[in-house]
């Protein structure tokens, strides 16, 4: 079952890997509004996310024979984004994991929200939460990574990952509230 | 996992609020893809109606273009043309001048009868009748190296006829000298 996930678009990644265009097309179609989103959260700005999202398609399709199915094709690419989104957050100076001494006021209380929320707030919510905090939210939520992978793409300990997402969470159910 | 993940991990989707816009970033991606290995390079993307209008613009810059150079090729083809034409006439006024000088000694010269002028002259007409001919040939642009060589030769010719001419004048002269001496 497993291996079926991996291979999925298998025959038009290996057509790409050849350098069909045509195939490599149908994955781009395939690919591009959900890289595009990814990038769009962690970015905020049209322009930007279109930059990353372009270069992130060249470089994987120009790299494709190093993907030897250990992912699947769009989780692959996906992480060319994510870290392509990371690398021109870090290049703008804008903070890819919360500050430091942001760590030393929490306490451990878990408030539950009611599930009737709309996403459309909590959306809000998260573009409303200080920029190293909208990173782990992004990964972690949404783009489901765990934080093992993510302490890979932040470059911080799992541990961190851990903390900083519990007080981003804190922070963000906090918000979504007040809207 | 709690009620909130949960719900945010449920309803993932409407995450995804933002379009983007394909035809933009395929052109840009695609000016930055290695060049294909095989051939096959059809695309579907023609589909869409910009990209239509954009390959048309593309087409008739392309046709514009091979136009261009065919007529650029033409233009080249009748500098060429040009170069030995140009050739033909340096060659022409040289030998021209030459063959007219010659013909004006003869015409001085006192020591021909009229009626060697005259056959000399007619040798000369023929010649003349022959250069005529190459140089509607060499319009024809036959082979015009060979043509080339013919006018060289017929004017050659006429000058060794002149020069002949006037060495048996100058010998005539000579003897009648020499006719002197020995009396």
């Amino acid at each position: 079952m497993e291996t079926n996930i991996l291979y999925t678009h298998k025959s038009l990644v290996e057509k790409s890997k050849l350098g069909d265009r045509n195939a490599q097309y149908k994955l781009y179609e395939l690919y591009v509004d959900a890289m595009y989103n990814i990038s769009m959260r962690m970015m905020h700005i049209k322009e930007d996310a279109e930059d990353v999202v372009q270069d992130s398609f060249i470089e994987a399709f120009n790299n494709l024979s190093s993907f030897r199915y250990e992912s699947t094709f769009g989780s692959w690419l996906k992480r060319i984004v994510i870290n392509k989104s990371i690398n021109q957050l870090k290049k703008k100076k804008i903070p890819v994991v919360p500050i430091e001494n942001q760590m030393y006021h929490i306490k451990e209380d878990t408030e539950d929200v009611s599930p009737e929320i709309d996403i459309k707030n909590i959306v809000k919510g998260i573009r409303l939460l200080p920029p190293g905090y909208q990173q782990i939210i992004n990964l972690y939520l949404i783009e489901g990574y765990d934080h093992i992978e993510i302490s890979e793409i932040l470059e911080i300990s799992p541990s961190t990952s851990k903390s900083q997402y519990h007080r981003a969470k804190k922070k963000l159910i906090e918000i979504v509230k007040t809207l | 996992m709690d009620n909130f993940e949960k719900y945010i991990k449920d309803n993932k989707a409407l995450f995804d609020v933002h379009k983007a816009d394909k035809s933009k970033l395929w052109a840009n991606i695609e000016s930055g893809l290695n060049k294909p290995e095989s051939k096959t390079k059809t695309i579907k993307l023609w589909s869409h109606p910009i990209l239509k209008v954009a390959a048309t613009v593309v087409v008739a810059l392309g046709l514009f273009s091979l136009i261009n150079i065919f007529i650029v090729g033409q233009a080249n083809k009748n500098t060429q043309n040009y170069a030995a034409l140009q050739e033909l006439n340096d060659i022409d006024s040289h030998y021209k001048g030459l063959v007219a000088y010659q013909v004006k000694l003869v015409n001085k010269s006192t020591q021909l009868s009229s009626e060697e002028k005259k056959e000399f002259l007619s040798f000369m007409d023929e010649l003349d009748i022959e250069y005529g001919l190459l140089k509607i040939e060499l319009q024809k642009n036959v082979d015009s190296e060979r043509i080339l060589e013919a006018i060289v030769i017929n004017y050659k010719k006429r000058i060794e006829l002149i020069e002949n001419l006037l060495e048996q004048i100058n010998s005539s002269k000579k003897l009648d000298n020499d006719d002197v001496y020995t009396l």
